[in-house]
């Protein structure tokens, strides 16, 4: 590498981590990160990249931690996470949580499996031991600080695969098992419902 | 063994985690889609009365309010909405004594063998101010116009056992009275009291959440979520239902 | 003395919570007398031994325990003690299913101060579990999550040890269980000889009624409602505190249950509302006869602990002693103190005497005609000075831990029923190795009708400082290993009297 292009780089991730020290210039977004989380935090639900808008801070501060530590598993996420400090990484947790971002709805789902990921939400289904989802989710789905983030108006395609992550057992970073156990109980379909179904509804941070 | 004071044996048995115990996330974006406001202390509770007329429902009020008053904390019975609590109850299954052995004979019972009277709730309401209101009525008087102290002595009276109203024992209706008071403020707002969760911000008390895991490990850190009733959904409104029996 | 040691795992009998082993109590009354002399006992205490060992049952309390998927830590496996277990703990087999649940910030302070002080907490075991189970029946169970919802709630959790998560659906899919509900079954009808049952006649729940033959019949119906089948059914004959003849309702006996309340400063956050029906930090230096009751003029003692499993705000809105029942000082005294205080239990024994019975009630009858049963009880001397002495102890670490203020509240008489304390009604049909003073034998089974076994806590001829379920579960499984091995291949009295 010449010396000129060394230099070059230097000042790219300079810049880069100027924009990600917490003391640097702030712009409303976060440059690394808009590229696949959206400049409004909105996500990209056909990369299966999840909404971060409105997030619960708490809930994105244990992933970047997780993701940084090997805890949860995902090359991309962990280098960025890897990055940032735990002071940073609650500046960013902080910063996604104050974002609000439109919603698009994507309702792709079928009536049949609306209904089905409805009844999942609110009741579950006790012959398979699956409890309702809004029992920790908090009521429709909007999330509940300190226990458990939104699912209401995140991809369903992210939902999709956490829940598969889960089931699978791929991703082990949820406290007690709780999320384990409960992807276990779910089938292929009452996945896609329940996917669906709250990527379907408006997230309240609108 | 050297001297623990309190506050370094506190401080030491408190700081589990990395996390310091200080005052906890202000409230999250979530929380400001529902605004629930926290009412004014002396706003009053509209009520649909059912199961008191008039004149009972005017003695609830007042003593109710006398029994949990307003003050700088937060709302006492009548902002909390105690009353419409009562009514919902007492014109309930639970008030016709859906729950009660009420087969005679009638004995009075001893102290330690708790209601022994062969009224439903309902019928010991009723009966009971309606005595509470002639008591009164004789001496010119009406519960709900006398001064606070008055009325603190009236109901002290009550509480003694010092009255009998019309064959109820006025320690007995004081002591349902009360009980239903707490209730009514402390209960989720399903069953038509503790308005807007009043009672439960007052205390710190977060209502219907499913999951302290994490939370359990952030040793004395204070609290400062929204309340959350079991009945509401995700803007905040709750899903009044209000003629179920709270007592199961 | 080797065997008063006993895990403490509650347990309720209709949700399963903590589940304690006890064995200290297996010989109860040969034990005081040894240990204290004949002359130590109030002459009017009825104690006595149970016919079973605590050897007999240890591998049935170990099969309850797994079946439920208990959460603790073992103290004493094979006579190794174990650290952060109970030092007091008879030998167990193994280990405890699944580690203890996460300490609580008030079950923290209670052990510092347990600690400063000589006594040795553990963890009470508990059967919300801590971390996901499957049982071998092939039930899975959840990691509890610290609702404060738990007793007198359903688990949606799937993470409490009752019987439809542990258990029910196996049963339903079995071809030779049927469950009929909305029955009451009004008597178990016996044969011309009276020493045979036919089977038991219910009622369904539009009226009608049916007899059900059958070869053996089981009651396990709770404690009381297994009395008050015998006594209908005439099983047994009925006992009269008057002449002091008779079994059947005798010994009736409870828990002796104070409490102590540590008030703190405002800064100590205790957040009640998070908790588990069963987490909790318990000592048990001073339950059962753990303790040397010379010169105490008591038998028995209490587990002491923070064990508390909700902040209901109903329920619990602890106020210090002299707080007006209601009004302004009433209202202010509770916004004080309700998340900073901090409620110790102490879980006392209950000694049966004389006149605790049961018996059917000669005025009041059901929806069927047939009498109530009616409960005679008052607290014996024993347990109130018990309760005096063990709660003192408690007191003692409730100051330790540093609250401002510490109000102790001794169990004191008379039992009321209008103040609930515990659902561990226990005796009525006590077990014991003779039909002079025991209802059914050493394998529940009914000394008067060898086919009829009666499984419940009625067996126990008094009840430990510890909860029952743990035991009963054991004692239930001792008694299914009897049944299946003994009595089925060979039907008849088990036992010789």
């Amino acid at each position: 590498m010449s010396a000129y292009s060394r230099a070059y780089l230097g000042m790219r991730i300079g810049c880069i981590l100027t924009a990600l020290l917490p003391w640097g210039p702030a712009p409303a977004a976060i440059p690394p990160c808009e590229a696949c989380h959206g400049a409004h935090g909105e996500g990209m639900a056909a990369a299966h990249v999840p909404r971060l808008a409105g997030q619960s801070a708490d809930y994105l501060q244990k992933q970047l931690d997780d993701y940084a530590q090997g805890t949860r598993d995902n090359p991309i996420m962990r280098n960025f996470a890897r990055a940032l400090n735990r002071q940073q990484r609650a500046k960013f947790a902080a910063r996604y949580a104050s974002m609000s971002a439109p919603f698009v709805a994507q309702n792709t789902s079928s009536a049949v499996s609306l209904a089905r990921g409805h009844q999942l939400a609110y009741q579950g289904d006790e012959t398979k031991r699956v409890q309702a989802c809004n029992g920790c989710h908090g009521p429709d789905g909007i999330g509940v600080a300190l226990a458990a983030p939104y699912l209401a108006g995140q991809s369903a395609e992210y939902l999709a695969s956490a829940l598969t992550a889960f089931r699978q057992g791929t991703r082990k970073n949820d406290a007690g098992e709780l999320m384990r156990s409960v992807a276990q109980r779910l089938d292929e379909v009452d996945v896609a419902a329940v996917s669906g179904y709250f990527g379907s509804l408006e997230p309240s941070t609108n | 063994m050297d001297k623990v004071t309190r506050r370094s044996f506190v401080a030491a048995v408190g700081a589990v985690t990395a996390v310091p115990a200080t005052a906890l996330l202000s409230p999250t974006a979530h929380a400001a889609a529902r605004p629930g406001k926290t009412p004014s202390i002396a706003e009053p509770a509209e009520t649909n009365y059912l199961f008191f007329n008039a004149a009972e429902a005017l003695f609830i009020e007042a003593a109710c309010e006398r029994l949990i008053p307003a003050d700088e904390s937060g709302p006492g019975a009548l902002g909390a909405g105690v009353p419409n609590y009562l009514d919902k109850q007492l014109g309930g299954a639970w008030g016709a004594g859906e729950r009660l052995y009420r087969s005679g004979p009638w004995q009075p019972g001893t102290p330690t063998q708790g209601y022994q009277l062969p009224f439903t709730p309902a019928e010991l309401f009723h009966t009971s101010l309606h005595a509470v209101d002639r008591d009164l009525a004789a001496h010119g008087m009406l519960f709900n116009e006398m001064p606070g102290e008055a009325q603190d002595e009236y109901l002290k009276s009550l509480e003694s056992g010092a009255r009998d109203l019309d064959g109820v024992p006025s320690a007995v209706f004081f002591d349902m009275l009360l009980k239903m008071s707490t209730e009514g403020f402390f209960s989720d707002p399903v069953y038509g009291g503790n308005r807007n969760m009043a009672a439960w911000r007052m205390i710190g008390f977060p209502g219907a959440y499913a999951d302290y895991f994490e939370a359990v490990d952030r040793r004395g850190m204070r609290f400062e979520r929204e309340p959350m009733s079991l009945a509401e959904d995700g803007r905040g409104h709750i899903q009044m239902r209000q003629g179920i029996p709270a007592d199961l | 003395m080797a065997a008063d040691i006993s895990r403490c795992v509650k347990a309720s009998l209709q949700i399963y919570k903590d589940v304690p082993r006890w064995c200290s109590d297996s010989k109860l009354a040969t034990r005081t007398r040894e240990r204290y002399g004949r002359n130590f006992l109030d002459p009017e205490v009825t104690i006595q031994d149970w016919g079973v060992t605590y050897d007999d049952l240890e591998p049935h309390y170990d099969r309850f325990e797994y079946l439920l998927g208990t959460s603790g830590k073992a103290g004493n496996i094979k006579s190794h003690i174990q650290a952060g277990g109970d030092p007091h703990e008879s030998p167990r087999s193994r280990e405890y299913p699944t580690p203890p649940q996460k300490e609580l910030f008030q079950g923290a302070l209670f052990r510092k101060a347990a600690t400063s002080l000589g006594h040795r907490p553990f963890p009470q075991p508990s059967s919300n579990l801590s971390q996901p189970y499957t049982n071998p029946e092939g039930m899975k169970l959840n990691a509890c999550v610290f609702c404060g919802f738990c007793e007198r709630h359903a688990c949606e959790h799937y993470a409490k040890s009752v019987p439809q998560t542990i258990i029910l659906p196996v049963l339903m899919a079995n071809p030779n269980f049927e469950l009929r509900t909305g029955c009451q079954v009004q008597r178990i009808n016996l044969d011309s000889t009276k020493k045979r049952a036919t089977g038991a006649t219910y009622f369904d729940a539009v009226g009608r009624e049916y007899e059900q033959p059958a070869s053996l019949v089981i009651t396990s119906a709770f404690a009381l409602n297994n009395v008050r089948l015998l006594l209908l059914s005439g099983i047994g004959a009925p006992y009269d505190p008057a002449t002091g003849q008779g079994v059947v309702g005798r010994n009736y006996s409870y828990q002796t249950v104070s409490s102590v309340a540590a008030f703190f400063d405002e800064d100590v956050v205790i957040n009640p509302f998070m908790a588990s029906g069963a987490s909790g930090t318990v000592i048990n230096d001073f339950a059962g006869d753990n303790f040397d009751h010379s010169g105490l003029g008591f038998i028995g003692g209490a587990y002491i602990g923070a064990v508390n499993s909700h902040g209901r705000p109903i329920q619990y809105h602890p106020t210090p002693p002299g707080t007006p029942a209601w009004g302004k000082d009433w209202k202010q005294a509770v916004v004080k103190h309700y998340n900073h205080t901090v409620m110790l239990s102490v879980h006392g024994s209950s000694v049966t005497q004389r006149q605790n019975h049961l018996d059917l009630d000669p005025t009041y009858r059901d929806a069927w005609g047939q009498p109530l049963l009616r409960m005679t009880f008052d607290f014996p001397q024993n347990d109130l000075k018990m309760a005096v002495h063990v709660t003192a102890k408690a007191a003692e670490i409730g100051k330790a831990m540093g609250a401002t203020q510490v109000a102790a509240n001794p169990r004191k008489g008379p039992y009321t029923i209008t103040q609930y304390q515990s659902t561990h009604n226990t005796g009525g049909a006590v077990m014991g190795d003779s039909p002079k003073n025991s209802v059914v034998n050493r394998y529940m089974q009914s000394w008067d009708v060898p086919n009829v076994f009666v499984i419940g806590a009625s067996a126990y001829p008094q009840n430990a400082s510890w909860n029952p379920t743990g035991t009963l579960g054991a004692l239930t499984y001792w008694a299914i290993d009897a049944l299946t091995n003994k009595y089925l291949k060979t039907p008849g009295q088990l036992v010789s009297a």
